[in-house]
């Protein structure tokens, strides 16, 4: 019986770094200037439709308003409103590479409304529920990382 | 609009998970080629093409300059889009409008993608804003933690999803043009793929596939007069979101209510799941589709679960969704949102060949779906 003949395809390989730098504006700039010095987190009202914006800047994305300096804090307490944990590698923009993540990443709202999403120190799905309350732990050092400035979030006692 | 306008021809390519036999350009050809026959005319007539994708998800630029070749835009005028994942809908809804502009009699649009190539998991989480590319997880992510609030929030199980994913497959199983064609027997079968990312297994969301689209827009006068079946687009609508952290899911409205209630507005739909007849979604994760369910209000809030239970959405049933297997099996991201629109014209034309529906549809809704949550809607009608 004769061989099929497997149809064969000739590959070239060009392998290319593509590096670029992302600018985070004066707002956010001055939001990563206080995570990094004094462990804060901040916002901006809108002094037209009042909504807290995170992360602040220069204008109201909702109403299109400049907003100026109306600069709020949001302390660093959230509740946990979505979650999950990757069962396969997921892509690691820092290091161009595939791997599995350590932590379950979560969407986070602050009690004063924003939203941030970042990780959860409970490695457990089955110790995790929706409407958990969290706060944020920091780095003791290096930071200067933007949100990394925050390891992860940790459960703390519920509100009454 | 200012003119009406009409689809006249509808052309797929062959969708899989590698097409190393053809380039860029002969991939996008066959869905050109196709819908040129599909309409009965040649490329001459053409007066305008567009060109659709994601820049970067598949290694690829320019497509505008670099298909011309396979696209036939050789020496004509026309465009690039470039917007997400709700490129293919939005270079429809681009060739529409510029039909119903009266600056063009015929237009033809195409939306392509070959994922073979290139990393579209590594491009979207560079895409997203500086302060958060190291929490995006891909789509993959925002999909199965807005899957985690619905079953919260609803009394829906991961058995439900898996509902919604049989569905996609045994009608996808009737279309030639589907990728994933699995022949699944059961719930058991889907449960039974591994866990990507918690709650979602492999087979809850779409694949990576390689493949084109392509329709042909023309004028009231030329539709008239070279088409038996012309499918008329009675309206369109698109509603952006700001970035936000809580992109899919979430309590707050999101775009997809919003544009529904503009369209059904102006279109005088006060029950939606009486006056369509027959829907194409953009579901990029069985979860996802439940959830459109309750956006497009067929279904009051924390219900949709409930229609897939009851089978309503299945391909012969009161209200069909997806009858062409939908993004779960098919998902080539820049030709995904045109063939919600090609598939929903065919049905209206009655056309669809295997995959086509039980009951007569006359009116179809399409939906395209992006980052950020932004989306585009088009409703297409027999007659206007």
């Amino acid at each position: 019986m004769a061989e099929e003949k497997k149809e064969e395809f000739i590959g070239v390989e060009f392998l290319s770094k593509i590096p670029y730098s992302w600018s985070m504006g004066p707002y956010s700039g001055s939001l990563f200037t206080e995570m990094k010095e004094n462990k804060k987190i901040w916002g901006i009202r809108c002094p037209k439709c009042k909504k807290l914006l995170f992360p602040p800047e220069a204008m109201c994305g909702y109403c299109f308003t400049e907003v100026k300096d109306n600069w709020e804090e949001i302390g660093d307490e959230g509740t946990v409103v979505q979650f999950t944990k990757a069962g396969m590698p997921i892509f690691d923009i820092r290091k161009g590479t595939f791997a599995f993540s350590e932590r379950p990443l979560a969407n986070i709202q602050f009690d004063k409304g924003p939203y941030i999403m970042h990780w959860l120190e409970e490695k457990d799905l089955e110790k995790l529920h929706l409407g958990m309350r969290v706060k944020a732990v920091w780095r003791e050092q290096g930071r200067g990382r933007g949100y990394e400035d925050i390891m992860y979030f940790r459960a703390i006692e519920e509100k009454k | 609009m200012a003119n009406r306008v009409a689809i006249v021809g509808v052309g797929r390519s062959t969708q899989a998970a590698r097409r190393p036999e053809v380039n860029d350009a002969e991939m996008i050809n066959e869905a050109v080629r196709a819908a040129l026959a599909d309409a009965q005319i040649d490329i001459n007539k053409v007066q305008a093409v567009l060109t659709n994708s994601i820049d970067g998800f598949d290694n690829f630029y320019l497509g505008d300059c670099l298909l011309v070749d396979g696209s036939g835009a050789y020496m004509k005028s026309g465009m690039k889009f470039h917007t997400g994942g709700t490129v293919g809908s939005t270079g429809s809804i681009a060739a529409f409008n510029m039909v119903a502009s009266g600056m063009f009699d015929i237009v033809l649009t195409i939306g392509h993608q070959k994922q073979e190539r290139g990393n579209s998991m590594g491009t979207l989480c560079a895409a997203a804003p500086g302060e958060l590319r190291e929490f995006v997880q891909g789509a993959i992510g925002a999909f199965a933690q807005a899957a985690v609030q619905y079953m919260k929030n609803t009394n829906a199980k991961l058995e439900h999803a898996a509902m919604v994913r049989l569905k996609a497959d045994k009608n996808a199983c009737r279309n030639p043009y589907a990728h994933l064609r699995l022949g699944l027997k059961s719930i058991e079968d889907v449960a039974k793929s591994p866990t990507l990312i918690w709650p979602l297994r492999l087979l809850d969301f779409c694949p990576q596939s390689c493949g084109a689209a392509a329709l042909i827009v023309a004028s009231e006068k030329v539709a008239k007069k070279i088409s038996k079946k012309p499918v008329w687009v009675a309206d369109h609508e698109t509603v952006h979101e700001l970035q936000s952290e809580v992109v899919f899911g979430g309590d707050e409205e999101k775009s997809q209510q919003v544009a529904a209630r503009r369209l059904y507005k102006r279109n005088g739909i006060t029950n939606p799941a009486k006056d369509i007849d027959c829907f194409e979604v953009y579901e990029p994760s069985s979860w996802e589709e439940m959830y459109l369910y309750e956006h497009f209000f067929i279904t009051e809030h924390n219900t949709g679960w409930k229609l897939v239970e009851k089978g309503v959405t299945e391909l012969d049933g009161a209200i069909p969704v997806n009858p062409s297997g939908g993004v779960l099996a098919t998902n080539a991201i820049g030709a995904t949102a045109m063939l919600r629109i090609g598939e929903a014209a065919l049905q209206i034309r009655g056309d669809a060949g295997e995959h086509q529906v039980t009951k007569d549809v006359k009116t179809t809704l399409s939906s395209g779906l992006g980052g950020t949550n932004w989306t585009t809607l088009v409703l297409l009608k027999r007659s206007l």
